[in-house]
């Protein structure tokens, strides 16, 4: 457990613990790994952005969801080439330069880089380091026993590193913490909807992240204090255009950029980290746990631009988020040399364009710390929606 | 003095394949022509067999786009797809298939269908990315075949085993699902034995294909891995299952067996044996070559002639007792072996290097193609560390010649070959 | 007595260099590059026979290196600027393993075996981050005299971070620091510390073994050394002779050159077989 953060939160006035939220999700070190660590704990990397980390919440490892930092890639830099996004880059910079410290990593085909972080990480660290084949072909019949056998390959890997079994009790429980946190992220992302003026936009970026940095009971504490104390926020509501915000399921934009977003509007729903939160619903337990873990990620996991399903055509997806949010427009955005995130765009622009939504689209880098041009672009894209 | 079975023999596989090439072509663009529609398929995973079977014609956009930079109109194409809102970071494969289905199929090697399904595999993630575009311009079936990869170095699953089975049972799955999109359509009823003969076909071409690669062990060698093989390829992919790629490949290898009984060399003296790792540079696709053999080097190995064949390169036999179920378990482990001479590409090498007596390693990471480049730095600098093999590494493209910079990659070579001489001469004086 | 000559033609600048039979230097001469990319790398040749008061007849072997090799129209033979600058450096500092060369228009990092040859390089790709250039940039985005960006970036107490990496933007963003009230010592801080970060990046991928001799236009820019030394936790080689590396490294081949074509018949065929 990690008493340290949970003590400078506990019975602290929303602030102060939105504070250390904040500070915690921008500290590059993971006191809270470290810590995790320090109590003998290990720790089980896994790369974005579908990762059933139930199976291995269930031998008590701490699954640790990786998405690179802002941090100079000083070391992981020689190991590549020059035209690659920075989150690849920096989450093998993290462990090389001990950051963060594994007992094993997990990286997924989500896009051609990705994949091959696998055989990077193989080739630079002794602890096991593998590929999760999760199906692209959601659409065959078989999908799910494939799956279930796949995430079964990943339940023996995780009981070898952790030296236990895992026993269908113990997956069980694993989806009850991670069904109550679901639910608590998704009262964040109600409140966001509904009363987008009681919560920063980086708070509740904030708040999301930590479930991936902090044992998810800690989250949980941790949600089911805050979240009350953010309904009783007492705030104006301003004259902002309502925002979703798109293009965030991998690599995350810098922190100042969120700010800087949640300044010029209401981002009233998003993708951030959409990782720690791809079900959209609670995970009904049946016989066979593993069975229910494939069947959630089929048949009811959030859609992004490197899941391929041909029931969830992005555009629409998309559209369909910006109305359940009662979006008046939409910010597209893509991590720079993002192969899937660019492909994803030009579906997004067309779809949009064809639906009348009002669209503003970018790149971002999640080291980059100046953000004059866009703010300026961005606050005209807001002008014009405001005063036309 | 040249012998008359040399002058037959000699050089035809060059002659044929480029004949054989043009011919698919032109089929095509007849079939395009009369409205015909076409299967669109990829080279990792092409399930030719099954599409061959139901008398689809099949399309390798792939290589409807690197001939687009072969033939110096690339940068057309990837201006067309740009301003309809691709970015200048995505693959250029993707951007000159765009532009040529803007421009309505319209491409310098004649008129190229339009689609009637599109099958592909995970091999490459954007496979799936370029399929969403067609299934949005077009609205016809779309089919993803998962061929799960190995999850780690040195670590594929035998079979029989659990972890297998379970890949293996999927791709099955799959394959029937495939049967009966063909089926609705074309309207046809699927034939068994149809499908036994285009396996057929395959059996052949997968096993001249893995004799052709072993022949190059030769010295000298008897063909160019990078720009001979490119012929070849070009034929082991647009007319897999078909009769005459299955004979054309059986004379390649009487051709390479001659070579190599003769001792004829692909170039009059051979001082450097290397092997390139990547995808080539088609938009200075000779050039690029030329900067190697101007220094008597050649190209006696590729691992595009491995990945981009889909792992023919394993010579895989398909058991025609059983098709379906052989069709699956070859597929993955044929398909497998591709992934792996792209992400494992430095314990592939390794294990070839011997064999092939090689002396240097060009890489070549291109912007285009993450699948095959992000790793090469670090499988490049392991290698290094394991072998002490000296190694180019030179970044540009396979399409967009904005970043091919000619005179820095002469440059570079230039410095490579130095460097050999060096170490050689060093290594004759200290003996 | 036999002379050697290597002429290197820069983007920015041409050397010369000639050196005995001794491999002693007896005369450089370093000149702007200009247009005329032939014309500059003539008369840094000639320059340079004329202060080391030789005839052209005596320089039996001209080489010519950099990125205008092939335009020295006198010279005997090329030979590329990467080997030329792992040659030089190895002869100035014999113990050599690790070369960085910074030129106007690329960097390289080149490391070398322990007699002396090329192990493996590594170059800037086509963006002109890392490189002299960048330097360009910001000494006239900040309106300073080239000369003066080490000694003054030296003054620095609170260095900025440049994100950028590309050189058209180095502009826009030193005049945002600058419009943020920032020190000019400090964001060219920022500048040599940015440039030295990529430098690291190529070094690393050549592998980094001691010693390293920094070599090229940029090595004389004090800042430049000290931001480097702080990012390798080492001290690097330089002397003066560093400016010159690669046109005295492709002397040295031509010296090679003259003294193998005196050597019998037989063992050259025997060395080149």
């Amino acid at each position: 457990m990690n008493k340290d953060f949970m003590d400078l939160i506990r019975n602290q006035p929303l602030e102060e613990v939105l504070f250390q939220c904040r500070e915690l999700y921008e500290n590059v070190q993971f006191p809270t790994v470290k810590s995790w660590r320090e109590r003998g704990g290990k720790v089980l990397g896994h790369f974005q952005v579908y990762f059933p980390a139930e199976i291995v919440h269930a031998a008590g490892i701490l699954p640790l969801n990786l998405h690179g930092a802002n941090v100079q890639p000083d070391q992981a830099d020689s190991r590549f080439g020059s035209y690659l996004c920075s989150t690849i880059k920096t989450t093998l910079e993290l462990a090389l330069a001990g950051n963060i410290e594994l007992d094993a990593f997990i990286t997924h085909p989500i896009c051609d880089a990705a994949r091959n972080l696998g055989a990077i990480f193989g080739r630079n660290f002794e602890h096991p380091c593998e590929i999760l084949y999760l199906p692209q072909n959601p659409n065959s019949a078989a999908s799910v026993d494939y799956l279930r056998g796949e995430y079964d390959r990943l339940k023996r890997l995780v009981e070898n590193i952790a030296g236990v079994e895992i026993t269908n009790e113990a997956l069980a429980n694993s989806i009850q913490v991670f069904n109550k946190n679901r639910a608590l992220l998704r009262e964040l992302y109600d409140i966001k909807r509904e009363t987008p003026e009681k919560i920063a936009a980086e708070d509740a970026f904030a708040l999301v992240a930590l479930a991936g940095r902090l044992p998810r009971e800690d989250h949980n504490e941790l949600m089911e204090y805050v979240l009350p104390l953010i309904r009783a926020v007492d705030a104006h509501r301003e004259d902002r255009i309502r925002v979703v915000y798109e293009g965030a399921f991998c690599e995350q934009p810098p922190f100042d950029m969120v700010r800087m977003l949640g300044r010029a509007a209401y981002v009233v729903d998003d993708d951030f980290l959409i990782g720690l939160r791809y079900i959209l619903s609670d995970i009904p337990i049946g016989e066979d746990p593993l069975r229910d873990l494939a069947h959630a990620y089929i048949e009811d996991s959030s859609y992004s631009p490197v899941q391929h399903d041909l029931r969830k055509r992005k555009e629409n997806m998309l559209i369909e988020r910006i109305r359940r949010a009662r979006g008046e427009a939409a910010i597209v955005t893509a991590a720079k040399m993002c192969e899937p995130g660019l492909e994803e765009q030009v579906a997004y622009i067309h779809g949009l364009e064809k639906a009348g939504i009002p669209f503003f689209v970018s790149e971002f880098e999640e080291n980059q710390t100046s953000f004059s041009g866009l703010e300026l672009q961005l606050e005209t894209f807001m002008e014009n929606l405001l005063f036309v | 003095m040249t012998t008359t079975a040399e002058n037959d023999l000699v050089g035809r596989g060059n002659r044929e394949g480029a004949s054989l090439f043009r011919e698919w072509f032109s089929e095509l663009d007849q079939g395009a022509k009369e409205g015909q529609a076409a299967a669109y398929v990829f080279v990792m995973g092409s399930f030719n067999e099954i599409l061959k079977s139901f008398d689809l014609p099949v399309v390798f956009p792939e290589i409807n786009s690197l001939q687009t930079a072969v033939r110096r109109v690339a940068h057309e194409y990837l201006e067309e797809a740009e301003d309809h809102g691709y970015s200048p970071d995505i693959c250029g494969y993707v951007k000159a298939d765009i532009g040529t289905q803007l421009r309505g199929g319209e491409h310098p090697m004649g008129q190229i269908p339009k689609p009637s399904i599109a099958v592909l595999t995970n091999a490459c993630n954007t496979y799936l990315k370029w399929a969403e575009a067609w299934e949005r311009m077009y609205e016809m079936p779309v089919v993803t075949l998962d061929i799960p990869g190995n999850r780690s170095a040195n670590n594929a699953s035998a079979p029989g085993s659990v972890d297998f089975q379970n890949d293996v049972r999927y791709v099955e799955a799959q394959i029937r699902e495939l049967i009966a999109v063909c089926e609705k359509v074309t309207g046809k009823k699927f034939d068994i034995d149809k499908l036994r003969e285009v396996m057929g076909n395959v059996n052949s071409l997968s096993s001249s294909w893995q004799k052709l690669l072993d022949l190059n062990k030769h010295r000298p060698s008897v063909f160019n891995a990078l720009t001979d093989g490119t012929i070849y390829l070009g034929v082991a992919n647009g007319l897999r299952g078909d009769a005459r790629a299955a004979s054309y490949f059986s004379d390649l290898v009487e051709e390479m067996e001659y070579k190599v009984a003769n001792d004829i060399g692909t170039m009059n003296e051979e001082d450097w044996r290397l092997c390139f790792v990547g995808v080539p540079c088609y938009p200075i696709f000779r050039r690029f070559n030329e900067m190697f053999s101007e220094w008597k080097g050649t190209f006696v190995h590729s691992t595009y002639l491995w990945f981009a064949s889909g792992g023919s390169n394993l010579g895989y036999q398909y058991d025609l007792a059983n098709p379906i179920a052989s069709l699956a378990e070859g597929n993955l482990i044929s398909v497998r072996d591709a992934m792996d001479s792209m992400f494992h590409h430095d314990q592939v090498v390794e294990k070839m290097m011997d064999g092939f007596g090689i002396d240097g390693i060009v890489y070549h990471p291109i912007k285009s193609c993450r699948t095959v480049s992000t790793g090469l730095a670090d499988g490049r600098r392991a290698l290094a560390e394991r072998t002490g093999i000296p190694s180019l590494f030179i970044e540009s493209d396979m399409m967009d010649q904005r970043v091919v910079s000619e005179a820095q990659m002469k440059n570079r070579a230039d410095a490579f070959f130095e460097g050999l001489i060096a170490r050689r001469n060093q290594q004759l004086i200290s003996q | 007595m036999a002379y050697a000559a290597g002429v290197d033609v820069g983007s920015t600048q041409t050397k010369a260099v000639v050196i005995n039979e001794d491999r002693e230097i007896v005369a450089t001469c370093l000149i702007d590059t200009g247009a005329n990319v032939t014309q500059a790398a003539e008369n840094a040749f000639r320059q340079c026979i004329e202060t080391a008061n030789i005839l052209e007849e005596e320089v039996e072997w001209v080489i010519g290196t950099g990125y205008g090799r092939y335009k020295v129209t006198f010279g005997n033979a090329q030979v590329t600027e990467i080997s030329c600058h792992g040659r030089g450096a190895a002869h100035i500092f014999p113990n050599t393993r690790t070369v960085l060369d910074m030129g106007g228009q690329d960097t390289k990092a080149i490391r070398l075996s322990a007699n002396g040859e090329i192990a493996d390089f590594c170059m800037n790709d086509k963006c002109a981050a890392g490189t002299g250039r960048f330097l360009g940039a910001s000494a006239s985005a900040l309106d300073i005299p080239l000369d003066d960006l080490g000694p003054t970036a030296l003054q620095s107490q609170n260095p900025v971070q440049i994100s950028t990496t590309c050189t058209v933007f180095a502009e826009s963003e030193i005049l945002s620091w600058l419009g943020k009230g920032k020190k000019v010592q400090d964001i060219l801080w920022g500048v040599h510390e940015s440039i030295s970060k990529r430098s690291m990046g190529l070094l690393r991928r050549v592998g980094i073994e001691e010693e390293i001799t920094f070599t090229g236009g940029v090595s004389r820019n004090t800042a430049m050394v000290k931001s480097l030394e702080k990012a390798l936790g080492c001290k690097l080689n330089i002397s003066d002779q560093c400016h010159f590396a690669g046109a005295l490294g492709a002397a040295l081949f031509a010296l090679d050159h003259i003294q193998a074509s005196r050597l019998p018949q037989s063992k050259v065929e025997e060395a080149t077989s």
